[in-house]
């Protein structure tokens, strides 16, 4: 069974038809007035188009059953074939009833001679309506195969993106609850509703795998509220962003990881205080990110298992986002002093950005 | 005085919004409903100015039992709700704004001071009591303050008021921001906000207030938050309760 949508809609072989009809027309002008020929062709012409829906209903069901081509073309030739001899009835009809020719001067085998121009222009409505056929559900094919693809790629970046730290989580939980056996209400209370923000951000988020860089940083920035109370002076960051880039589209939950693992690996596990260097620039048409932090690169032979896990993650989202339009690098820094994490991406302008507003 | 009600079908969700009333002398507990239809009958039978509705709810949800009370009976309403994809309704019907659960107590407090704020305008004189001690109004506040002592190691130094970019909250404290330091001050912003001049900077968040002609560039959030840009680089997250004050200050003079 083939889906509706595959099939051309009815009326498109039929009026494809009509061009076959036109070069019969052009084919009889040099015969007309000879004779009767003016109107032998007429009934031809009109015959062949009478002859159009049901030829092409059966083909469209020899069509439907999806039987062997050899077959399908069998069966067309016979019936056009038969078709063009019941045409040629007619004319003999019509010839007997206007009295142009008499009974007994009938010859049941002229039945079947002259028929080239009726069948060869059902033959040719035939193969018409095969390649249009077949280009539609060929067309059909390709949507649906594209479909699919849309549909894995979603598929796959919907379950990387969901790959949130579950320390996170817990180390806040445990947060809130030194807070609560402290009795500080107020602090508990302000960081249960921070990470409901930051939860309800990254959870909910649209739906969508790309979003305005201005939506990035919100999320970020309500991940980092947790950090700076759980880190406090610990936690030195500095943002640069540049101007006219909040609209610009960027990955959903992309930054968010990136600050996660830069503020775990190179801030977290050490005493004193870590700086990290959050910077989004443009150059021409590339959209710059890049996060540095002051981790001493010496001091962590191998970057642990679980960052590489979490840049590895970031680096196969980019590869189905943007595949060979970005460049991702992680290591330390060339002047030896840190890590830096550092992607290109291409500028576009986020769909979901409302119209920025610019200071005078 | 304003009469408030509470309807959740929670118990535990109840108390936290009455606990949260309890600190605001001027509100008197009027009504507890536990679904839409209790709500609407004692709300239609005795009416309140403000009243506090969890938008998901067994029987009547907080949407339906709103647009079912009669326009005379209507009294301010905030929502309350876990998902943000209600907010666009809710300003439909007219909600003065909506809690997104676990309720956060500084948007508690600005929700409620709107409420205040349209309730008085609504009802003059009703304000007599109470309102004033707990939100100060910039009428009994002190002149704006021109500097700020703050500690640099053991030595005490000014910062200027005027050379301040934009002031973080940090639990307690408040962290400014001024020529790209940071100084540490004693101060809750709640406090330090009365005591800055109102027409240069303004609160933005619950933890930050900005001069206002440092802010480069404004973005509008779906969730109708908003980014803001500082002309150093430094983005801001803007709650959606201050965003008109801000685009007040970015739309050119007519």
């Amino acid at each position: 069974m083939i889906h509706p949508s595959a099939e051309p809609p009815f009326w498109l072989p039929l009026l494809a038809g009509l061009p076959i009809g036109l070069c019969l027309v052009v084919m009889a002008l040099p015969a007309l007035g000879h004779g009767h020929a003016t109107a032998y062709r007429t009934l031809y012409l009109l015959a062949f188009l009478a002859w159009l829906p049901p030829l092409a209903a059966l083909q469209r069901g020899l069509w439907r059953r999806r039987l062997p081509i050899a077959l399908t073309a069998g069966i067309l030739l016979l019936a056009t074939y038969a078709m063009s001899v019941f045409n040629n009835l007619l004319g003999d009809l019509m010839a007997l009833s206007a009295g142009w020719s008499r009974a007994d001067e009938f010859r049941f085998a002229g039945l079947f001679n002259g028929l080239e121009s009726c069948w060869l222009a059902l033959i040719a409505f035939c193969a018409m309506h095969a390649v249009i056929a077949y280009y539609v559900e060929l067309k059909h094919e390709k949507q649906q195969r594209e479909q699919a693809h849309l549909l894995a790629r979603d598929a796959e970046l919907r379950a990387l993106r969901y790959q949130l730290h579950p320390h996170f989580l817990f180390n806040t939980l445990n947060a809130i609850s030194t807070l609560v056996a402290e009795e500080r209400g107020h602090d508990a209370r302000r960081m249960i509703s921070q990470l409901a923000g930051f939860l309800r951000a990254s959870l909910e988020g649209g739906g969508q795998h790309e979003v305005s860089v201005a939506e990035e940083i919100a999320l970020t920035d309500a991940y980092l509220e947790i950090e700076k109370a759980r880190l406090g002076e610990r936690l030195q960051l500095a943002w640069r962003i540049d101007a006219e880039l909040l609209h610009a589209a960027m990955p959903y939950l992309l930054l968010q990881p990136l600050v996660e693992n830069a503020i775990r690996h190179g801030i977290a596990p050490r005493a004193t205080p870590g700086r990290l260097d959050i910077r989004i620039s443009r150059r021409a048409e590339r959209l710059m990110l890049q996060l540095d932090n002051d981790m001493d690169a010496t001091a962590t032979p191998a970057a642990p298992r679980d960052a590489a896990v979490g840049l590895r993650n970031v680096a196969e989202r980019l590869a189905r986002l943007y595949p060979d339009d970005h460049d991702f690098h992680a290591g330390p820094r060339p002047d030896g002093h840190g890590y830096r994490v550092s992607l290109d991406l291409p500028f576009r302008v986020a769909t979901t950005a409302p119209q920025a507003q610019t200071a005078a | 005085m304003m009469r408030v009600a509470v309807v959740d079908d929670e118990p535990l969700a109840r108390r936290g919004v009455i606990a949260r009333l309890a600190a605001h002398p001027d509100i008197v507990l009027a009504g507890e409903y536990a679904d839409g239809r209790q709500a609407l009958e004692g709300l239609g039978g005795e009416p309140v100015d403000l009243v506090f509705v969890d938008v998901q709810m067994p029987t009547l949800d907080g949407l339906s039992m709103l647009a079912a009370l009669p326009a005379d009976r209507q009294p301010l309403s905030i929502l309350l709700t876990a998902h943000d994809r209600f907010a666009l309704r809710a300003f439909e019907l007219r909600a003065i704004d909506y809690l997104l659960k676990p309720i956060d107590d500084e948007r508690f407090a600005e929700a409620l001071a709107r409420a205040r704020q349209l309730h008085r305008w609504r009802v003059p004189g009703a304000d007599a009591s109470g309102a004033e001690e707990v939100a100060p109004d910039a009428d009994d506040a002190p002149a704006p303050a021109r500097r700020f002592s703050v500690r640099v190691g053991r030595r005490l130094t000014f910062v200027e008021a005027d050379e301040v970019e934009w002031i973080q909250a940090d639990g307690d404290y408040a962290v400014l921001h001024a020529r790209g330091q940071r100084h540490l001050l004693r101060e809750s912003l709640q406090r330090l906000a009365t005591r800055l001049d109102p027409l240069r900077f303004l609160r933005v968040h619950r933890s930050a207030i900005v001069r206002i002609d440092c802010v480069a560039e404004l973005q509008a959030l779906p969730n109708r938050d908003a980014l803001l840009r500082l002309r150093d680089g430094t983005p801001l997250r803007a709650s959606r309760t201050y965003i008109d004050a801000l685009l007040a200050h970015f739309q050119p003079p007519a």
